[in-house]
């Protein structure tokens, strides 16, 4: 255990621009997260109040969890509890959080299945975003059926608005995070664009 | 390695296009390629379902049983022991003047220092939050710190750990050295030259470009506080390690070679800077002198400084230091160990090991070797580790980093029970 065997929180330098020092005080820095050496069972219960009870979201603009690969969850509480990535929301809750209690959370969603959308899709923005999907080359990383692989999430029957969210945050580089990856991709993709790839991915079925 | 013989390297989509045209098939399109990943630049249009992408960096604790020491497998008399773990990450090494060491890291954005207590060692996060923060060095009891986009200096760091105090803000050098903040490439590598000046690499910003000459591609040297900038070496694409000559006192880097250009080449290689302002090839000309197919005119070659010894294509050599110890047997004396962190741009994987590297009477050329192997598994194509960096510790002893378990292990010596 790292966290044990290192320094104590008054120990470790924290080095971070100026310009977080403001944002940092908010999110109270030196503090636990909730969910932080809880058991699995009562953890679940507490990311379920936003991310729906068996890690199906239901309120806007929130993440599905249920069915993402392991990887790619560990990997962004990760970024969360490090502060690489600052989310007002996220980033406190992701404190003090183990290695392990994370891998157990993410092990634990990556398991749940993942219902599809309720509602028919729009045939037109189907076709559009299957175009721009194919044109973009989703698929090389995030699967054909895009189901994910390793630390590239999910993306068929997430929710639509976060999705879009997400490619927008990610062009406009205010998402944060080490990953450069889908910077460099959205860089020139506009937002009639971005909501076709988002309806599509939303109600991806291989059909 | 032989050389590789063709004097104008073929791209690999050359191979695959129809026979009869002698036409060079098109590369993705400006626009298109504007939208593709970083590791993704250069690759040719046919190949854009190629499954080759970079293997992802755990960010979590490898547990102690799960590191696979048991594969290392070294020359006789030599053995391998897990020294230090627990540090997600873990790539460049320095060691302190009291005997800490400190380890760089990427993602994760942390700095790590480990002290030692004789039978066991004790890890701290001395930084963290930090862009890619890979090169460290140590100097008159300071520890320099290189992150993609800022160095910064901790003063009397091994005495505020000794203490058990808060490690206090460190000094900021980023501007005093004002060094291009580009993310790719742009993580860094950092050591201090006999000289007592601070070397640090330029990447290039890009898999394969134009760039200018006096700013990317380029390594430079700098008084400790930033200032007195010099180029020392110009035209290397992308240096994550160097050493200087324990006797003559020349600088000896690895360079990585290109992606895409195709699965069996160019080289990547080891180098000597004989001169100051010495240009190693890039982007024109690449490894044993292959001129680039899109960059390179015929004689792009002619004035370039040409490696001391090439190694697999893609097999990632970056950490590599001089080995002057005592315990090593006298062979080993002013060789190079090379970490290889191990190729993701070609099918058939390469690397994942430590090579040796034999310098030549004239100390212009390099025999590389195989020293520390098993964390390939050439059968299934599987890697179970990655090397980045090599260290010798003041007892003659190797310490090497691996990446991907987060831990160090200690290579030693003792003779064989043969030999008398």
């Amino acid at each position: 255990m790292l966290r044990q065997a290192c320094a104590p929180p008054w120990r470790r330098a924290l080095v971070l621009p100026l310009a977080c020092v403001g944002l940092l005080a908010a999110e109270a820095q030196s503090q636990e997260g909730p969910a932080a050496g809880l058991p699995l069972e009562e953890q679940v219960q507490l990311c379920g109040g936003c991310h729906g009870e068996d890690g199906n979201a239901v309120e806007e603009g929130v993440p599905s969890l249920a069915g993402q690969p392991a990887l790619a969850l560990t990997n962004q509480l990760i970024y969360f509890r490090e502060r690489l990535r600052r989310n007002e929301i996220m980033t406190p809750q992701a404190q003090g959080l183990s290695d392990e209690e994370i891998q157990a959370l993410a092990s634990h969603y990556a398991e749940q299945p993942l219902s599809p959308p309720d509602g028919k899709p729009d045939e037109a923005l189907m076709e559009r975003g299957r175009e721009l999907a194919r044109e973009h080359r989703c698929a090389s990383c995030h699967r054909s059926d895009f189901s994910g692989q390793q630390q590239m999430p999910r993306l068929a029957h997430q929710r639509e608005d976060y999705l879009a969210q997400a490619m927008r945050d990610y062009r406009e580089r205010t998402r944060g995070g080490p990953d450069t990856t889908m910077v460099d991709i959205l860089r020139n993709v506009d937002d009639e664009e971005i909501d076709a790839l988002a309806h599509f991915l939303a109600h991806f079925d291989r059909g | 390695m032989p050389p590789l013989t063709p004097p104008t390297l073929t791209r690999l989509v050359l191979a695959v296009a129809t026979a009869g045209s002698f036409i060079v098939p098109p590369l993705v399109s400006a626009e298109e390629q504007e939208q593709e990943p970083a590791w993704a630049q250069g690759r040719a249009a046919e190949l854009g379902e190629s499954p080759l992408s970079p293997h992802a960096t755990p960010l979590t604790i490898t547990p102690e049983e799960d590191i696979p020491v048991d594969h290392l497998r070294l020359p006789d008399g030599f053995s391998a022991e897990v020294w230090a773990h627990g540090m997600p990450g873990a790539r460049m090494m320095a060691l302190g003047d009291e005997g800490t060491l400190f380890v760089g890291t990427r993602g994760i954005g942390r700095v790590y220092a480990v002290t030692d207590q004789g039978d066991a060692r004790e890890t701290h996060i001395i930084a963290e939050g930090l862009g890619q923060p890979n090169g460290v060095a140590f100097k008159d009891g300071s520890l320099y710190v290189a992150a993609i986009n800022r160095i910064l200096r901790y003063d009397d760091i091994e005495s505020h750990l000794a203490q058990g105090e808060d490690i206090p803000e460190p000094e900021e050098l980023t501007e005093a050295f004002g060094l291009p903040d580009d993310e790719h490439h742009g993580w860094k590598f950092l050591a201090f030259g006999p000289d007592g000046r601070l070397y640090v690499p330029v990447g290039a910003p890009c898999n394969g470009c134009e760039v200018d000459p006096d700013t990317h591609a380029t390594i430079h040297s700098f008084e400790a506080d930033g200032s007195d900038m010099r180029i020392e070496a110009r035209g290397v694409r992308n240096t994550v390690g160097f050493d200087f000559h324990p006797e003559t006192g020349e600088l000896w880097f690895t360079d990585n070679n290109q992606d895409w250009i195709g699965e069996h080449g160019p080289g990547d290689e080891l180098n000597r800077l004989g001169e100051p302002g010495e240009h190693f090839g890039f982007p024109e000309c690449h490894s044993v002198g292959i001129v680039d197919p899109e960059l390179g005119s015929a004689n792009a070659c002619d004035d370039k400084t040409l490696p001391a010894a090439v190694t697999d294509p893609h097999s990632a050599p970056l950490g590599m230091r001089f080995y002057t110890g005592e315990m090593f047997p006298e062979e080993y004396r002013d060789a190079i160990f090379i970490a290889r962190r191990g190729s993701w741009n070609r099918t058939l994987s390469v690397g994942y090991d430590v090579l040796v590297a034999k310098l030549s009477e004239d100390g212009l050329r390099a025999d590389l070797s195989p020293f520390m192997v098993g964390l390939l598994d050439p059968r299934e194509n599987s890697f179970s580790g990655r090397p980045v960096d090599v260290l010798q510790m003041t007892d003659g002893a190797l310490l090497v980093s691996d990446e991907q378990n987060g831990a160090i292990y200690r290579i030693s010596y003792e003779s064989p029970s043969y030999m008398e």
